[in-house]
C-alpha cells in the first residue's frame, strides 16, 4: 500500500440520498500537518463528505484509512475515538452549562469524595481547560456560561472540545459563516497555529479569500464529484472559482421577457419591529405588478423574513401601508388577507407551512377545508378532501408512500415543499409569496419550483421571491430588490444590474460600485 | 427481539390499539408475578376482577341480587368515567394538558346539588336540570382556564392545578358551613328526584341500580368523535393542537379554538361530576378532590385519547377498580394490588409515544438490513 503518507484517504466514497448522489466516487488523501480546504457551493457535497469522515453518515461505497489503516466509521463517538474532532456549522454547546462542563461533557475527569461516591471534578477541569486554552493561545475563561459568550468565543469552545478529547485531525464546518473580519483573522491565525503543532486541518468552506490565505491543499467538489485537487500557493482565486462553479450557470431558466401589468401589491413606507424590538424593516416601499417577478435579495437576517410575515398578516407593522389590488390590507386578519389573494410558501416548511402529523389531504386543503366544497355547515366531506388530495397529487407529481392518507412527517422534504406550493398555486391568488422555496432541495427540484415560479407569472399573478441564493434571484427575476439591514437599497430590472453589483448591494455598499 | 417488537406494535391504523393492548398484557403479566409472590392465585383474583364487575357469576349471592345487579352498579361507575377521559381527550386534541378534571367535577356536583338537589323539584325537571348545571358549571371554569392561556398564557397545567385546589376548598367551606350531615361528616345526601341513578329499583325479583345518564355517555363518545373527526370545529382544533404556528399560517384562531376545546372539556368534566356526586354517590365528602379526576388523565391516553377507544379503556379501568372489593374479600389479598396492575397498565399506556418512535426506529433498522442482503447477494 502506498498510502503511508496520508493521514487520512477516502477512497472512492460514494453517499447517495433519495433523490440525489451527494458523493460521487470521490477519491482524496490528506497529510498529516496540513491545512486541507473542502471548496464548493452549496449543495457540492461537502459537508455530507465530512460527515461520512465523522461517523454520521456510512458511505454506500467506499473505503477510509486512518493513519494507514482501514477503518469503517459507525458514529461520532468512534470518530472521536480515532482522534478525529468536528466544529459544526451549528455549535453544539448546553447554554446554561459553564464552559469546562461543556467541553468536559461526555468524558468528564471523576474523583470519589471520601473514596467513595463518584463526582466530576471540576476544579481540575478548569485547570486543564485553563491550561489548554493558554498552549492553543485560545483566549476563554472556562468558569463563564456559554450563554454569554459571543458567537466567536463559542466556537473557540467547540476547538477546545476537539483538543480536550486529544483530536489530531480537526474538521470545521463553514466556520467563518457567523464571524466578523476581525474573528476571521483571529480564527485564521488559531487554525495556522493548530497546523503548526502537527494537527492535521479540514476547513469546509466556499469563501476563496480564506482559502488562499491559510490552506495549503484544496479539493474543489462540484455537484457531488471532486473536481481537482489544487496547491494553493501556485493557483490563482480566479482559477478555483472557475473550478468550483463548473460551468455557466446551469439551469438558468428559459423564460419569456416579462409583461406586466397593473399595480397588485403597493407597499408604502412599511416599518415593522423584530423579535429583539429592534426595527427590522425600516420605511420599505416597492410595488409589484401583475405578471411580474420581484425578487428581494439579501443576507439572511437583514428584514426578510419579517417583510414576508408581515405581507401576510403573520407580523403586525408599526407604521406603513400594505395594499392589495387596491384594497388596503394593513390590518386585515390573515383569513381575510388569504381570501383577497395572498399566498405564501413559507420559509420553515416543517412548523408553518404543514401541520406535519396530518395526512396529506388534510394539509392539501389547509386554507380551504370550510369553503363550501369541503364543508356543509360544519361537517366536512371526507371524499371531497380525498379528491382534492388525488387532484393535486396528480398535478403536482407530489410523491408519497401511502397516496393522500400518507401522514405529513413521512414524507420527504422536496415532496412535501411540493405540497406547500400544491397547495399555495391551487389558491390561484393575483399575489403570491415564495420565501426560500428551494432551501435543501436537490437540483432537480429547484428548476422544477424555478418553472412554477415563471408559469404563475405567466399566468398574471405578482410573485415576489425571497431568497438568499444569488442564482435563484438572477434567473428567476424580472425585478430585483436588494434588501440590506431591513432597507431597500436598490430596485431595478433584473437586465439592467450584474450578479456582481447585487452582491456588493448585499453587502450594504450603495455607491460608487455604479462603475465596476 | 427486535423483529418481535416490531410485529408487536407495528404501524398502520390499529398500532395505537396494539400499543393499548401490549400496555394492558404487561400489566396484567406484572400484576400475576406480584400475586404468585404474596403467595395468591393471579387467575383466581383476576377472575374476582371479573366477578366484581358483574361480567362473570359469583358462586354466591346475598337475596335479591346476582349478576345483573353486580352489572348496573358496575355501568354506574363507569359512567362518569368516560365521560372524564372525554373530557381530557378533548383538551389534549387541541394540545392542551386539563389537569382541572376534579375540579370542575366538584362544581359541576356541588352546583348541582345546592340548586337542584336539595329542591323539591319532581323529578322530570330535576334530572335534566341538574345535567345542564353540571355541565354549564364545567364548562365555566374550563372557558376560565383557556381565557388565561391565551390571554395571559398561563400554563394550563398550573391554572387548573391550583383551581382544583380554590375550588375544593371554597367547597368544602360551603359544606361545612351550610350543608354538612352530622352523622356522615360529608354533605346532605341529594333528593332522589335530583340523583341520576335511580337506586334499589325492584324489578324481576331483584334490587338494583339504573345508571340514567350510561346511555348519554355513549352518545357523547361517539358525538365527540364526529365533530373531532368529521367536521371543521375538530379539524381547526387539532391543527391547533399539532402545530400552532401553521394553525395560524393558514389563519385558524388560535384563542378560538383553545377556549373552545376547554370548553367542551370542562362540559364533559362537569358531566363526570353530576353522574359521580350526584349519580355514584349522592353526597360530596369535604376536603377531598376526585381521584377519578386524575386517573382519566391515564385512562385517556390508554384509549389514545380518541373518544371510542376511551369507551374501552374506562371500560377496563373500571373493571379493576370496581372489582378490586371482591378480590380482596375472596382472596384475603390488599386492595392495593387492583391499584398496582391499574398503575402498571396506564404506566404503559403513557409510554406510547415512546413505543411507537421506538418500534418506527426498530422497524427502519431492520429495512436497511434487508435492504443490504439483498444488495450483497
Amino acid at each position: 500500500m502506498d498510502n503511508s503518507g496520508y493521514m487520512i484517504e477516502m477512497r472512492h466514497i460514494t453517499k447517495r440520498f433519495p433523490g440525489l448522489i451527494a458523493n460521487d466516487d470521490i477519491s482524496l488523501g490528506i497529510k498529516k500537518g496540513e491545512i486541507f480546504a473542502l471548496l464548493g457551493e452549496n449543495g457540492a457535497g461537502k459537508s455530507t463528505l465530512m460527515s461520512v469522515l465523522f461517523g454520521m453518515y456510512e458511505p454506500d461505497k467506499g473505503e477510509i484509512y486512518i493513519r494507514g489503516e482501514k477503518v469503517k466509521i459507525t458514529s461520532p463517538r468512534h470518530a472521536t475515538q480515532l482522534g478525529i474532532g468536528m466544529v459544526h456549522q451549528h455549535f453544539c454547546l448546553v447554554s446554561n452549562y459553564t464552559v469546562a462542563e461543556n467541553i468536559i461533557l461526555g468524558s468528564e475527569p471523576k474523583k470519589r469524595l471520601l473514596g467513595i461516591i463518584p463526582k466530576v471534578d471540576i476544579k481540575k477541569a478548569n485547570a486543564d481547560i485553563a491550561a489548554l486554552s493558554e498552549k492553543y493561545g485560545l483566549k476563554v475563561d472556562p468558569t463563564s456560561v456559554i450563554s454569554d459568550l459571543n458567537v466567536s468565543t463559542q466556537q473557540r469552545v467547540e476547538i477546545l472540545k476537539m483538543l480536550y478529547r486529544d483530536a489530531e485531525i480537526l474538521i470545521f464546518d463553514e466556520p467563518t459563516a457567523v464571524l466578523t473580519p476581525q474573528e476571521i483573522e483571529y480564527l485564521l491565525d488559531i487554525i495556522r497555529g493548530l497546523r503548526d503543532v502537527g494537527k492535521t486541518v479540514i476547513i469546509i468552506t466556499h469563501k476563496l479569500e480564506e482559502i488562499k490565505l491559510v490552506a495549503d491543499r484544496c479539493a474543489v467538489l462540484n455537484r457531488g464529484k471532486l473536481v481537482d485537487i489544487l496547491d494553493v500557493a501556485s493557483t490563482s482565486t480566479s482559477e478555483m472559482a472557475r473550478l468550483m462553479v463548473g460551468h455557466e450557470v446551469s439551469f438558468s431558466s428559459d423564460k419569456t421577457e416579462a409583461n406586466p401589468g397593473e399595480t397588485v401589491l403597493k407597499v408604502e413606507n412599511l416599518t415593522v419591529k423584530g423579535e429583539m424590538g429592534h426595527d427590522a424593516v425600516k420605511n420599505v416601499s416597492f410595488e409589484i405588478h401583475s405578471g411580474e417577478i420581484f425578487a428581494l435579495a439579501g443576507v439572511s437576517g437583514n428584514g426578510q423574513n419579517e417583510l414576508a410575515d408581515t405581507i401576510a398578516g403573520l407580523r403586525d407593522c408599526i407604521a406603513g401601508k400594505i395594499i392589495l389590488n387596491g384594497t388596503d390590507i394593513t390590518n386585515m386578519p390573515i383569513r381575510k388577507r388569504i381570501e383577497a389573494g395572498v399566498a405564501y410558501i413559507p420559509e420553515d416548511r416543517h412548523n408553518v407551512g404543514l401541520v406535519l402529523n396530518f395526512p396529506l389531504r388534510d394539509n392539501l386543503a389547509l386554507k380551504r377545508y370550510y369553503k363550501a366544497d369541503f364543508s356543509k355547515h360544519i361537517v366536512m366531506d371526507k371524499k371531497a378532501l380525498s379528491d382534492n388530495g388525488n387532484r393535486l397529487i396528480t398535478e403536482y407529481d407530489i410523491r408519497s408512500s401511502h397516496g393522500n392518507s400518507t401522514i405529513t412527517a413521512a414524507m420527504s422534504g422536496g415532496n412535501q415543499q411540493k405540497a406547500i406550493i400544491a397547495r399555495e398555486l391551487d389558491l390561484k391568488t393575483p399575489l403570491i409569496i415564495f420565501m426560500q422555496p428551494t432551501r435543501g432541495l436537490d437540483i432537480g427540484a429547484i428548476s422544477n419550483i424555478h418553472k412554477q415560479i415563471i408559469a404563475e407569472r405567466d399566468r398574471g399573478a405578482a410573485v415576489l421571491l425571497i431568497s438568499l441564493e444569488l442564482d435563484e434571484i438572477m434567473d428567476c427575476a424580472d425585478t430585483i430588490g436588494v434588501i440590506f439591514d431591513g432597507q431597500i437599497n436598490r430596485i431595478a430590472k433584473a437586465s439592467e444590474l450584474t450578479v456582481n453589483e447585487v452582491g456588493r448591494f448585499m453587502m450594504g455598499v450603495t455607491d460608487g460600485g455604479e462603475s465596476a | 427481539m427486535k423483529k418481535v417488537i416490531v410485529k408487536l406494535i407495528g404501524g398502520g391504523k390499529l398500532q395505537m390499539v396494539r400499543i393499548s393492548l401490549l400496555a394492558i398484557t404487561a400489566g396484567l403479566i406484572f400484576g400475576a408475578i406480584v400475586l404468585l409472590l404474596i403467595g395468591k392465585n393471579p387467575l383466581a383474583a383476576y377472575g374476582n376482577l371479573l366477578q366484581g364487575s358483574g361480567l362473570l357469576p359469583k358462586h354466591s349471592y346475598a337475596g335479591r341480587q346476582n349478576m345483573f345487579t353486580d352489572f348496573m352498579s358496575f355501568l354506574d361507575a363507569l359512567t362518569p368515567m368516560i365521560f372524564a377521559s372525554l373530557a381530557v381527550s378533548v383538551a389534549m386534541k387541541a394540545g392542551l394538558f386539563n389537569i382541572g378534571v376534579s375540579g370542575m367535577m366538584l362544581a359541576a356536583g356541588f352546583s348541582a346539588a345546592i340548586t337542584v338537589g336539595y329542591s323539591d323539584l319532581p323529578a322530570v325537571i330535576a334530572k335534566p336540570l341538574a345535567i345542564i348545571i353540571g355541565m354549564l358549571a364545567g364548562a365555566l371554569i374550563g372557558a376560565l382556564t383557556g381565557w388565561l392561556k391565551y390571554r395571559f398564557n398561563i400554563n394550563e397545567v398550573v391554572s387548573s392545578i391550583m383551581l382544583n385546589y380554590i375550588l375544593m376548598y371554597v367547597i368544602t367551606f360551603f359544606i361545612n358551613t351550610y350543608y354538612v350531615n352530622a352523622v356522615s361528616r360529608q354533605s346532605n345526601p341529594i333528593n332522589d328526584e335530583a340523583r341520576l341513578t335511580l337506586t334499589n329499583v325492584q324489578a324481576f325479583d331483584l334490587k338494583f341500580n339504573i345508571p340514567l345518564a350510561f346511555p348519554l355517555a355513549i352518545i357523547s363518545a361517539v358525538l365527540i368523535w364526529f365533530i373531532m373527526n368529521r367536521t371543521t370545529i375538530g379539524f381547526e382544533i387539532k391543527a391547533v393542537g399539532l402545530s400552532r404556528n401553521a394553525a395560524r399560517y393558514v389563519g385558524i384562531g388560535i384563542s378560538k379554538n383553545i377556549v373552545l376545546s376547554m370548553t367542551i372539556s370542562g362540559a364533559l368534566a362537569g358531566l363526570a361530576g353530576i353522574t359521580y356526586f350526584c349519580g355514584f354517590y349522592a353526597s360530596i365528602q369535604p376536603g377531598v378532590v376526585p381521584g377519578m379526576g386524575f386517573n382519566a388523565i391515564a385512562v385517556a391516553l390508554l384509549g389514545s385519547c380518541d373518544p371510542i377507544g376511551c369507551i374501552f379503556s374506562s371500560f377496563l379501568i373500571t373493571i379493576i377498580s370496581k372489582g378490586a372489593i371482591y378480590m380482596s374479600s375472596q382472596q384475603g389479598v390488599e386492595i392495593e394490588i387492583a391499584d398496582l396492575v391499574m398503575a402498571i397498565i396506564l404506566i404503559f399506556a403513557a409510554c406510547a409515544e415512546f413505543l411507537k418512535m421506538y418500534s418506527e426506529r426498530l422497524s427502519t433498522e431492520l429495512d436497511d438490513a434487508k435492504k443490504k442482503e439483498v444488495r450483497s447477494s
